[in-house]
């Protein structure tokens, strides 16, 4: 066995240094911090961490803790117990055994993927699933794809952080009125009061704006005809813009975004590609019907070479549907309606050979 | 039947034994049943292979796996299409030196070269011996034939 390194690199399920050694200091750490779950929850059952805070040599013989008041104190030493149990017990699961064995362990869906052929949902390993996309009925085609706009995620960072920055300022606000009211004035209280309202009030017309850009310029829907896509074939997508507006121009495109998520040192990132773009249609000076939308029907082609959708834990090939649009009056925007490219139907099925011969 | 390189990976070093004997570095052979590499979705796999090299070395185990992993940016996630292991010796002396494998492939996912994201098949055997080393021996090939992504401008 390969003595262990100080320093190893590690990626994914692939080490430099040895796996044993690996998966042993693993076993160290989950080790420790059940020892210390039990430790910690020993100590508190039997009254050993008791003490009186305002008077450390004074013994505390009768504790005046509630139910709850026990149950928030134990927290700590049972999810320690849990998150060192639990992971040692995988690690004592997983010992000596292979990355492959481990994966096959694990309850692959891979290994069932040929069990079920006659379902009449295709199932394709590998592929993301379907339900979120086929589970509304479109009004005009068959199915209304779901919104995934980067937008709805903006609103709710601003609307998160105007809440939470707010909140502090209250806090701050109501403690340097009390202290007014008393008659005391805290000067250094005042003076920190005022770049926090700077920034709360800030945050406030960000969120407003973003609430305005999100609800003016009316909602995007996009129709399809058939779902999931398979390459080569048509198919109809119907696009609704409405808003009483113009728009100066209104682009759709279907993009193929390949993504990855690492680690890089503590955090995690993932970095997004689009790797494949075809225009779909795009309409200039475009002004909806008024109390109705704006609605065209065009037909997109998938590409017969093209890559199925994908998605595993750490990477991700998608598809979809976005749309571009310049308001006259309002930002641009742009909705992303994601959709699932399956794998082109096998041309070609080779029969049973016996092992050894040429297929 | 086409012969391709082992490329084995011992999973630990090969350290000197009693004698200053080093030991035994596998040598691992495989023989696609196939005129390439390049196989279809729901296409047979067979494959035939050959290990040497074990210099009387007794084997405690062998492990034969049809995996894909992913490469590139992110971090590696696999899926295990097949995984068979054999630790009795009787089992284990059934498929060494020799043996073959025949297993049909699924609809997906295919091979991919992308940008930041590649999908790649492989056959893996893998060998463990009695002294507590093992032996990976991986062979890549493809499922479909979707062509190399390159990034619009």
């Amino acid at each position: 066995m390969r003595l262990p390194r100080f320093l190893a690199k590690k990626r994914g399920n692939r080490r430099t240094g040895s796996q044993a050694w690996g998966s042993f200091a693993e076993g160290i750490f989950y080790a420790i911090l059940l020892a210390a779950g039990v430790v910690f929850g020993l100590l508190l059952v039997t009254g050993a961490a008791n003490y009186a805070p305002a008077d450390p040599d004074s013994v505390v013989l009768q504790r005046g803790y509630e139910w709850w008041m026990w149950l928030l104190t134990l927290l700590i030493p049972l999810a320690l117990l849990a998150f060192g149990g639990s992971g040692l017990a995988r690690v004592v699961r997983m010992w000596g055994k292979s990355l492959e064995h481990r994966a096959a362990a694990g309850g692959s869906a891979i290994l069932d993927s040929l069990s079920s052929p006659e379902s009449d949902t295709p199932h394709h390993p590998g592929l993301p699933s379907c339900e979120n996309i086929e589970n509304s009925p479109g009004t005009v085609l068959r199915y209304r794809l779901a919104l995934e706009s980067p937008e709805n995620w903006s609103l709710v960072g601003f609307g998160m952080f105007a809440i939470l920055w707010n909140a502090v300022v209250v806090v701050l606000a109501v403690g340097a009125g009390a202290d007014l009211l008393g008659g005391t004035t805290d000067w250094f209280l005042i003076a920190m009061l005022i770049p926090f309202v700077s920034v709360g009030v800030g945050g406030v017309v960000l969120l407003v704006r973003a609430v305005i850009l999100a609800t003016s310029v009316g909602p995007t829907q996009i129709e399809i005809s058939d779902h999931p896509l398979v390459p080569g074939a048509t198919y109809d997508v119907l696009l609704g813009q409405g808003g009483a507006s113009v728009f100066r121009s209104i682009d759709m495109v279907m993009e193929m975004e390949e993504s990855a998520t690492f680690r890089q040192g503590t955090d995690t990132r993932t970095q997004r590609l689009v790797v494949r773009r075809q225009p779909m249609a795009g309409w200039r000076r475009v002004q909806p019907v008024p109390g109705g939308r704006f609605e065209a029907r065009v037909a997109v082609t998938i590409p017969r070479d093209s890559m199925h959708s994908f998605a595993s834990e750490s990477n991700a090939v998608q598809w979809r549907i976005v749309v571009r649009a310049i308001p006259d009056r309002w930002p641009e925007f742009t909705r992303v309606f994601p959709v699932v490219v399956c794998p082109s139907p096998a041309a070609t099925v080779y029969p049973l050979a016996e092992p050894g011969e040429p297929g | 039947m086409m012969r391709l390189s082992d490329q084995g990976i011992p999973s630990e070093d090969p350290r000197p034994r009693g004698n200053n004997r080093p030991a035994p570095f596998p040598r691992i052979e495989l023989r696609f049943g196939h005129s390439g590499r390049d196989y279809q979705p729901m296409e047979w796999l067979t494959v035939e292979y050959s290990i040497g090299g074990l210099e009387g070395e007794r084997l405690r185990a062998l492990e034969r796996s049809i995996l894909w992993y992913t490469e590139g940016k992110g971090e590696e996630d696999m899926g295990i299409h097949f995984f068979e292991r054999f630790t009795t010796p009787a089992a284990v002396a059934g498929q060494v030196p020799d043996g073959t494998l025949a297993v049909q492939l699924p609809t997906s996912p295919l091979s991919y070269e992308g940008v930041i994201v590649k999908i790649r098949w492989c056959v893996r055997l893998r060998v463990f011996f009695e002294s507590g080393r093992d032996h990976v021996s991986e062979h890549v090939f493809t499922v479909g034939r979707v062509p190399p992504s390159i990034p619009p401008p």
